[in-house]
């Protein structure tokens, strides 16, 4: 193999290394919430190739890229069904608590889920179903399941390395804001990062559960128990940026104690 | 020669994989691009620190801090202890550290009281899910069998009661094992050392009864069982190589074939009266029968067997990790030898010497000599370690041979440490299983 890049080749060295053009928390040492979905890299990214010939969205079922011409016509559709089972459903349900069902938007499952049964089929082909919103129309083709994991120059074909097929450089980290703070503040719903507290200082009275947004600044003993969305009452990015470390440790659900002096 | 000491920064060396680099700090070890690899090989040729840092901070090879710094630990836990259990032995060899098992003093062997308090000082600062470890040596520890073997069984109770992991283990010189030996070792699951210097005459002439006659023969037979019962029970040959008698790799193969656990070699460098130390030019020729043996080991593991060459897996399974670490070993800081008197010193080398004294078994350890210790033998403080590439893997050398004689074999262990970095990269194309956890 022709050397055209370095290569760190023993354990410490990998730990080390950081990739060219990768952000600085893509290291295990620098990693924020080091667990999926982590801020080190956005694992979503994996399912964008998983069908060899196109590109989906990570997160959407959406055509966005073309590989193999003969597919070309699907570019922009929505893939909404694999084998059979449904990718994008129309929701139905209360608008409101207690309020009457009725339909709401058309939605699809998020990735890992809705290819659960596939991910072991690598190598195979299975039926996809897309959907022209133009013609309204839905057409399914096979399509081969890339492996998930490495095979190439592995012993015995087991590994644990994601397969360089599922994502060009880079790709893994491009959907990942920069600097991760604005991640951290952007999502949250127990979904991102997954080790970030969210609901806090909780407690269930009459059936009805109420608590704080971690996010809360300058929470105390006086602040109500309202999961508050206003801005004024949040750390700010800017807060974050400056002063991360104002977030306070969560355990068993509440805040920590004050440190004593 | 190819290793030697150029920047303390780290090692260019090249293999059929392309060049490649070990960065000291960490062991870092990367395959490089020719570009890369021409730039930094000019650094490293003029000998140009700056400019071998800004190419490393250019590739992104930086480390954010220094993995090791200047700061030693003050105190550490006894986490390992060995039993100078009887400081006598019946061979006399002709380098032994411990001037045929008395340490230059009157032959004698430890009471019972002596290790049992030892086996408590070593479970006292360990709690549950720790582990430890007790070693038997002397002199030739067989020669008190019986407090050996009490001592053995008291420990086992102990970590049984404590939930504390034990490892047990025995260096002997095979003379006098028996059956019954061989089945308390088994029970136990001993790592059982036997000194072999060689097969037959090479073995005869370095370790002989104190006599005169050879030992060779009466070892086999008393070792062939034991090799037999090989179950928990590991046992090991160590071979002490001194000057004209080497021949590593027929060695090392009669020695493997015999079905020792693990065979591993090591130059004799310090013996009291000078005897039978090892030259530079005795150790240019150790390290090309090294090699030879490393090349052995190389084709069987590609064959898939196993050869068990203590030398170079070891050192294979710590590049690898990326071991790096300012001691060569633990003596003096979690490890400590106990005198069949109770005194306490830095290893089973120094016992009833003033320059590894430590403290005793009833005044208790000496924590002001250890942190001196620990700050003194740390390898930034030692010359020319500090500006040698290889230090953190060597960590400086076993502390008994360099303040008996000093560093007399830096040459050759870079040598050889250079020979493995090159293994590692093949094998880690050809063989990558044996890197698995």
């Amino acid at each position: 193999m022709a050397n055209n890049k370095i290569d760190p080749k023993n354990v410490s060295a990998q730990l080390q290394y950081r990739a060219r053009g990768n952000p600085p928390a893509t290291q295990p040492v620098t990693a924020i919430s080091n667990c999926f979905p982590g801020l080190e890299f956005d694992f979503r990214n994996i399912w964008r190739r998983i069908f060899v010939g196109l590109v989906l969205h990570e997160a959407r079922p959406l055509v966005v890229d073309i590989e193999d011409p003969q597919l070309e016509g699907f570019r922009g559709q929505l893939l909404v069904s694999v084998e059979g089972e449904d990718i994008w459903t129309q929701v139905s349900g209360p608008q409101v608590s207690g309020g009457p069902v009725q339909n709401l938007s058309g939605s699809s499952l998020e990735w890992a889920n809705a290819l659960a049964s596939i991910v072991e089929r690598g190598g195979n082909e299975v039926r996809c179903g897309f959907y022209d919103r133009n013609s309204q129309q839905v057409t399914e083709v096979n399509l081969q399941v890339r492996r998930i994991f490495e095979q190439e120059g592995v012993p015995d074909g087991e590994s644990a390395v994601l397969a360089a097929s599922l994502a060009q450089p880079g790709e893994l980290t491009q959907s990942l804001c920069s600097p991760w703070q604005n991640d951290y503040r952007e999502c949250a719903c127990y979904y991102w990062a997954a080790s970030r507290p969210d609901f806090v200082n909780s407690e269930e009275e009459n059936g009805v559960t109420q608590g704080q947004n971690w996010l809360h600044k300058d929470r105390g003993p006086d602040t109500p128990k309202t999961y508050s969305l206003r801005n004024a009452d949040l750390v700010s990015y800017e807060d974050l940026f400056r002063d991360w470390e104002q977030l306070r440790f969560i355990i068993r659900g509440q805040d920590e104690d004050e440190p004593q002096d | 020669m190819s290793s030697q000491l150029r920047l303390p920064l780290g090692h260019l060396f090249p293999t059929a994989q392309g060049p490649h680099l070990l960065l000291s700090d960490g062991t870092r070890i990367y395959g490089l691009d020719d570009d890369a690899a021409a730039q930094l090989q000019e650094a490293w040729d003029s000998r140009d620190q700056q400019q071998a840092q800004e190419l490393l901070r250019r590739f992104g090879l930086d480390a954010p801090a220094a993995y090791i710094d200047d700061q030693a630990p003050e105190s550490m836990p006894v986490r390992a202890l060995s039993l100078a259990v009887a400081q006598k032995c019946n061979l006399g060899c002709v380098y032994c550290y411990a001037q045929e098992g008395s340490f230059g003093g009157k032959a004698q062997n430890m009471p019972l009281e002596t290790a049992l308090a030892s086996v408590d000082r070593l479970f006292e600062e360990a709690g549950p899910g720790d582990r430890v470890q007790l070693a038997f040596l002397g002199g030739e520890p067989l020669v008190n069998r019986p407090v050996l073997r009490q001592a053995a069984d008291y420990a086992h109770r102990q970590a049984r009661r404590k939930g504390i992991k034990l490892g047990l283990s025995l260096t002997t010189n095979g003379t006098l094992l028996t059956s019954q030996d061989g089945d308390f070792l088994e029970r136990h699951g001993f790592s059982v050392t036997v000194s072999l210097d060689g097969l037959g005459e090479s073995h005869d002439q370095s370790r002989p009864f104190k006599d005169g006659r050879g030992s060779f023969e009466r070892i086999l037979k008393r070792v062939r069982p034991l090799l037999a019962k090989q179950r928990r029970m590991q046992v090991s040959a160590r071979v002490t190589v001194t000057p004209g008698r080497l021949d590593l790799p027929s060695t090392l193969e009669g020695l493997i074939e015999m079905g020792f656990h693990s065979v591993g070699f090591s130059p004799m460098l310090s013996s009291p009266t000078g005897r039978a130390e090892m030259r530079a030019d005795d150790l240019k020729i150790m390290l090309d029968q090294m090699i030879a043996c490393g090349r052995q080991f190389e084709e069987r593991l590609r064959d898939g067997a196993r050869y068990p060459f203590s030398n170079l897996t070891t050192a294979l399974k710590e590049i690898h990790r990326g071991t790096h670490r300012p001691y060569p070993c633990g003596a003096g800081g979690g490890y400590f030898g106990v005198s069949a008197q109770g005194d306490l010193f830095a290893c089973h080398r120094f016992v009833d010497d003033p320059s590894g004294a430590m403290g005793s078994l009833e005044e208790g350890l000496d924590r002001g000599r250890q942190a001196q210790w620990l700050q003194e033998r740390h390898v930034h403080f030692q010359q020319p370690c500090s500006g040698c590439w290889a230090r953190y893997l060597c960590g400086g050398g076993c502390h008994h041979e360099v303040i008996h004689r000093g560093r007399p074999a830096c040459d050759y262990i870079r040598g050889w440490l250079h020979y493995c970095l090159q293994a590692y990269v093949r094998l880690l194309k050809d063989c990558p299983k044996f890197f698995a956890p």
